[in-house]
Parts: C-alpha cells; sequence; structure tokens
C-alpha cells in the first residue's frame, strides 16, 4: 500500500514539472536588483577555501568570490557547500556562480557552463614516507581514498592498475581525516591540499608520490545564464591582466600563477 | 526552465545500486542478529547481573542511546586509530550498528524480561533451577515473543539508519546513490528510485519478520 | 596541525546553537503538521485516512538522509530556490510530523471509546468531541512519549552535516580537520549531544512513571 502511495507522490511531483515555470529572469539582471550574489564556498579543501584561525571563510578562491563580488558591486553570500555540491547547488538555483576549484572537465560542461580558466592545479597521489609509490603501478593493492566529484575521482581510477582499492568519502574532510588514522594508504587530491596537509601534519610525514595530471579550473554557471557568463569572462579577463588574480593565488598557494589560456 | 527527467540513466546503473542493496542487506542482517545477542546477555546483566555489571551496562545503555549514532560511526572510524584500533569500512559500520542496536536492544529485551510473570520464576527456582537456567529456558522465549514487535519495528529503524555509513566510505547502497548523483548530476532520479529500494527492502524485511513470529511463537503452539 | 584551542571549543559550542534551533523549529512545526495527521488518520473520511497513512508509512519507512537529499537536492527542480536552512527546516518538519502524528494517533486511539459516546450523548459535535473531551486525556498519555521523540529528533539533526548543514557534528568535522584530534574532538561533540539528550530522556521516564501510577478513569494504562 505504501508502494502504491508513492506512486501517487511521484505522480504528483511529475504533475507540478509539467505546469508551467516561473519565467527565469535573467541571472545577472537578479543580481544587481537583488543587490546579492551567492557564491559556493568549500570550507574543508586548503587552501583553496578553508577556515582561518578565527574559524572564519578564506582561501583562493572564497578570496577571488569577494573580489567578484566587490567589482560587481553587490552583497556576497557565501553559500557553504561540500565536495559533491558544487555543482548541485548551481544546478538547483541555491548558488548563481561555483567558484571552487572546479577543473574544466568535458564530462563537467555537460552539465554546466564554464568561464574562461582563473587557476591552475595538478592532481597528485599523496602518502606517509613510509608508503611505497613511486608511480601508478605502484597503486596496485593498496586502498586509495578520495572525495567524491571532484577531478580526481574522474582521472585516477583510469590510470590505476586493476588490483587497486578505490574508496569514496563524502568530502575533503573526511579524505584527509582517513589518510591521517591511517584508514586508507594514500589520497588522490590537488597537490596544494597535499602540501597542506603535509605542512598541518609534520609528524605523519605526508608526500607527494607522483602526479597523476595538471589542470586548469574556472567559474561555473548554470547553463542558460548567458549575461552572467559573459560579465564573469570579462571579468576574469580584466583581472588576468591587471594581476589581481595572480596575487590572490599567490597569496593562499605560495605559488606563481601560470599562463591562463581563454576558455 | 523545464526540468527533463531522465530515469534512464539510472536504470543502466542498477546493477550497481542492487549491489549497494545487498551490503545494506548483509550489514542489517548481521547487525540485527549480533545486536540481539548482545542485547540478550546485557538484558541478563542489568537484570540479574551483579552490581558492577548493571552500572557498567546502564552506562552503555544510556551513552549509546542519548547520542547520535553518525557521532558513534565518526568515533569508531576516526577515533579509535589513534589508541591503536583500527577498523576498515564496512567492519567500522557492522561495528557501529552493533553497538548502537545492542543498546536500543537491549532496553527493549529487559522490558520483555520484567514483563514475564513472577510465577514462572519462582517455579524454577522451586524446581532448583540457577539463575542463568531460568533466564535461558524459562525467561528468554516469552519475553522475546513479547516484545518482538518491538524488537522488529528497531530493526527497520536500524536498517533505515544504516544510510548514514555512506559517510565512512562503506559502499552500501547510500553510497552507491552518492556515486552515481555526483557522474550524472541527476541528484532528484537517483534519489528517488534509491528510496523506493529502501523502502522495498524494509517492506521485505518487515515481511520476513512476520514470518520468523509466526514459526518460532505460533507454530504448532496453542 | 594547530592544538585544539579554547577558540574551536567555542566554535563547537556556537554550533550546537544551530542543533537547538533546528531540533525545535521541527519540534514546533513539525508538531503542527503531526497534529493534523494524527486527527486525519483517524477521520471517517477514507481519502484522507489513507493518505496520512500513507504519508506516515513513506516518511517512517524511508531513510532520513534521503529524505534529506532530496528535499535539498530535488526541491528547487520546481522553480524554488531554497536556502540550506529553509530546505533543512522542511525535511527534518517533514520526518517529525510522520513520527508525532503516529505517536499522537496512538495517543488518541487509546482513549477508551466510551469517551466519545458520552460525549455524543451529551449532543457535542465531532469536533468539541475531539478538542474538549478526547484532547485533553490524550494529551497527557502523549506527553511521555512525545518528549521521547524530541530525544530522537535532537540526535536526527545529525544527519544535516552529511549534506553540509553547519550544527554540532559538522563543527566537529571541521575542528577535526583543523586540528586533527579526533581522539578529543568527537568524544566532546558525543558529551554535548549527551548533555542535551539525556535530561530529556530522564524526563521523558520519570513522566512515564507517574502516568502509570495515575489512573485515566479508573483504568491503569
Amino acid at each position: 500500500m505504501a508502494i502504491r502511495l508513492c506512486a501517487a507522490f511521484c505522480a504528483a511531483v511529475f504533475a507540478c514539472v509539467l505546469a508551467p515555470q516561473a519565467g527565469n529572469a535573467q541571472a545577472l539582471d537578479r543580481i544587481l536588483k537583488e543587490k546579492k550574489i551567492r557564491i559556493t564556498a568549500e570550507v574543508t579543501s586548503p587552501p583553496f577555501g578553508i577556515l582561518d584561525k578565527d574559524n572564519k571563510p578564506t582561501g583562493s578562491e572564497i578570496e577571488t568570490a569577494r573580489q567578484l563580488a566587490k567589482d560587481l558591486g553587490v552583497e556576497l553570500e557565501l553559500v557553504q557547500v561540500t565536495g559533491p555540491q558544487r555543482i548541485p547547488a548551481l544546478l538547483s538555483d541555491r548558488a548563481d556562480l561555483a567558484i571552487s576549484s572546479l577543473s574544466i572537465t568535458t564530462e563537467r560542461a555537460k552539465s554546466v557552463w564554464f568561464s574562461s580558466p582563473h587557476g591552475a592545479l595538478s592532481i597528485v597521489i599523496g602518502a606517509g614516507k613510509n608508503v611505497n609509490i613511486k608511480s601508478a603501478a605502484d597503486l596496485a593493492g593498496k586502498k586509495i581514498g578520495m572525495t567524491r566529484a571532484t577531478l580526481e575521482e574522474q582521472v585516477v581510477p583510469k590510470v590505476a592498475p586493476p588490483g587497486t582499492n578505490i574508496v569514496f568519502f563524502d568530502e575533503h574532510s573526511a579524505t584527509q581525516q582517513a589518510l591521517l588514522s591511517g584508514q586508507v594508504d594514500a589520497i588522490g587530491g590537488a597537490a596544494f591540499l597535499i602540501n597542506e596537509l603535509a605542512k598541518r601534519n609534520p609528524d605523519k610525514g605526508i608526500e607527494t608520490k607522483f602526479t597523476v595530471m595538471t589542470a586548469f579550473y574556472g567559474i561555473a554557471v548554470k547553463p542558460g545564464n548567458f549575461d552572467l557568463l559573459q560579465w564573469v569572462n570579462t571579468w576574469v579577463f580584466v583581472n588576468k591582466q591587471n594581476g589581481v588574480l595572480a596575487k590572490i593565488y599567490k597569496e593562499h598557494t605560495g605559488v606563481d600563477l601560470v599562463d591562463l589560456p581563454p576558455l | 526552465m523545464t526540468y527533463v527527467f531522465q530515469f534512464g540513466i539510472v536504470f543502466d546503473h542498477f546493477p550497481q545500486l542492487v549491489e549497494g542493496a545487498l551490503l545494506t542487506i548483509r550489514l542489517a542482517a548481521l547487525a540485527m542478529v549480533f545486536g540481539l545477542i548482545v542485547a540478550v546477555i546485557c538484558a541478563y546483566l542489568r537484570t540479574s547481573g551483579p552490581k558492577p555489571a548493571r552500572a557498567l551496562v546502564a552506562v552503555y545503555v544510556e551513552a549509546v542511546r542519548n547520542t547520535p549514532f553518525l557521532v558513534q560511526l565518526y568515533i569508531i572510524f576516526f577515533s579509535l586509530p589513534a589508541i591503536g584500533i583500527r577498523f576498515e569500512a564496512n567492519t567500522a559500520a557492522l561495528v557501529a550498528m552493533i553497538v548502537n542496536l545492542g543498546a536500543y536492544a537491549t532496553e527493549i529485551v529487559r522490558a520483555g524480561v520484567q514483563s514475564v510473570p513472577a510465577g514462572q520464576i519462582e517455579t524454577g527456582l522451586a524446581l532448583g533451577l540457577k539463575r542463568l537456567q531460568i533466564y535461558r529456558f524459562i525467561i528468554l522465549f516469552p519475553a522475546i515473543k513479547a516484545v518482538f514487535p518491538a524488537l522488529a519495528s528497531q530493526f527497520i529503524l536500524l536498517l533505515l539508519g544504516s544510510s548514514v555509513v555512506s559517510a565512512i566510505s562503506a559502499n552500501e547502497l547510500t553510497a552507491v546513490a552518492n556515486t552515481l548523483q555526483s557522474t550524472t548530476f541527476r541528484a532528484f532520479e537517483v534519489y528517488i528510485v534509491v528510496t523506493l529500494m529502501y523502502l522495498a527492502i524494509a517492506l521485505a524485511f518487515r515481511a520476513l519478520f512476520a514470518g520468523i513470529y509466526w514459526f518460532v511463537f505460533i507454530r504448532g503452539r496453542t | 596541525m594547530r592544538p585544539f584551542s579554547f577558540n574551536d571549543f567555542l566554535f563547537i559550542l556556537d554550533a550546537t546553537r544551530w542543533t537547538i534551533v533546528l531540533s525545535l523549529l521541527a519540534f514546533v512545526l513539525g508538531g503542527l503538521l503531526g497534529g493534523v495527521i494524527a486527527v486525519l488518520r483517524i477521520s471517517s473520511f477514507a481519502p484522507a485516512r489513507l493518505a496520512a497513512a500513507g504519508y506516515v508509512q513513506l516518511f517512517q519507512g524511508t531513510p532520513l538522509l534521503m529524505q534529506l537529499f532530496l528535499i535539498y537536492y530535488g526541491l528547487s527542480l520546481f522553480g524554488l530556490r531554497l536556502g540550506a536552512w529553509t530546505a533543512v527546516t522542511i525535511a527534518y518538519t517533514i520526518y517529525a510530523a510522520a513520527f508525532l502524528g503516529d505517536i499522537w494517533r496512538g495517543c488518541i486511539q487509546a482513549i477508551p471509546k466510551e469517551q466519545w459516546e458520552a460525549s455524543r450523548a451529551l449532543a457535542l459535535g465531532y469536533l468539541h468531541q475531539l478538542f474538549l473531551v478526547i484532547m485533553p486525556q490524550a494529551v497527557r498519555i502523549a506527553i511521555p512519549p512525545t518528549v521521547g521523540f524530541l530525544v530522537q529528533l535532537v540526535k536526527a539533526t545529525a544527519v544535516a552535516s552529511i549534506i553540509g548543514f553547519v550544527e554540532l557534528t559538522r563543527a566537529g568535522q571541521l575542528m577535526t580537520n583543523a586540528t586533527f584530534q579526533p581522539m578529543t574532538v568527537y568524544p566532546i561533540v558525543a558529551g554535548i549531544y549527551f548533555a542535551l539528550c539525556w535530561p530529556l530522556s530522564v524526563w521523558a521516564q520519570h513522566l512515564e512513571k507517574r502516568l502509570r501510577v495515575e489512573n485515566v478513569m479508573g483504568r491503569k494504562k
């Protein structure tokens, strides 16, 4: 009987969807009118998004978001998300922009629209110094942890040989804790994240084992928001030229920003 | 912008979902069996054991029943390794489920034990049976029969609560759903199908419990 | 890794505030909805009764995490732009209403039929019967299990941490990440939940004992 009611519930849901939707006001106009922009913030992904010693959000991506909101002349609302929620938050209109180190991939481009890249990262395998991993072949027989809905989730399984046990966590903090508590032998993640983890836990002796790939990341908008995407692209172009993006990047990652190609 | 539902994507990955469901069922079944064993032992200790044992069980039950399952899970998976106890994800999930169910079931079984008429126990004592034998032969059967519905409800709650073990990377049904969602971004379709799967599994367990009740307690008895 | 400082403890306490707010919001709103569900469940109008029964079966028979995911990710498909708080509050309200509605329905049905018949004999209409005669008695029976459910609700709010909602459990995760001392942080988190829940549990048990001693219409429950 519960099944029948579930069916009825689903039918009602379908009916609501087929009903005419409220028109989607142009995104940029709406943001300017409401004087508020909502941008995703991932606070467990150093150095892109972290909580500082006063437990306030900061990091290269969050500071980039602050700069963008300032240049647009609107108030910023940070929408805290976990890694797997970055794109869903965008698609479900809980955020207008996703500025959370979303690497540009053709797979993701099926669901979101990317701006020209504003940063770069590389995906590496990190582990304690006693773990013997020199290249992808050494992953066999080991347990590798990574976070869902990340670039490493897409690329590491492709290079890992059969016999590698890959486990997934819902977000970076759990993946990091798994490595630190020895629940996994190694983790895949951005090089910056591994370095930060190593720095914060000197007694664990974490080091980067090998690089899997490098990628550019960009700002994502929900498909359909042409006007917003156009403004964001212009903003990225301007701030590439005036060095602001490079400044924020260097300040939080300690590394010079490479030349960013246009999308 | 109207949303186009695409359930086809979900059904393409159905074998993975079934695999996840099988792990959910396996974890739940094992936890139910061992949780019940824990409960029977603890209920005995709580009612007829020595004073320190009673206190210990009381502390265990109250501690588990007043803290969230998720936090217990995190302690078992993330905190224990710091003192050298390391469980693999699925094992940690099972241990947490047994510990959690054991506490709730202890209370339920204890209520059943205390509902057995005193006359029965006195008869046992008159026949010279020891406390443990009385518990095993006279008390347990009617006690469990009396609280079977409450136990069954608690088991179903455990089954549904097991969906949070995905947070420590145990790859049961919810974890498969999350991975599927993060690769296809079809959150709504994936979660609706998985919710219906949980509903189906819960109904199946309920039917199983009804069958067990009949088989153990009703069949061949007046 | 910085040591676990007092600041971090304050962060956790601050997040406890959100756990309490969410629990109370869901309890009150879920209570209102649950009351409606309970009344519908005992109505003689079959579609209302079946709808309410289906509602309870659906939300008691599916994982809370799934309900959270569906409402958090799914509701926006219908053009609703909900903030995290709204989505989570809606989810927990629906969850609480299913359980509270079921508990209260049981309490209403526990009132002897004679009460309905006697008040009918006094020419009271259905609503008067329900609200003037039955409810006051049902409420007394309902208090212990309702307080017991509040404990369940407070614990259930921990699940919201999985979708990144900042409450006590998530604060624990974030602090463990910042300090890497899971052996310190999580037991503290557990301790705070215990401090919130145990007094309520004890109170519920106390209320239940008192109820069993007092009789209702001369009948022991």
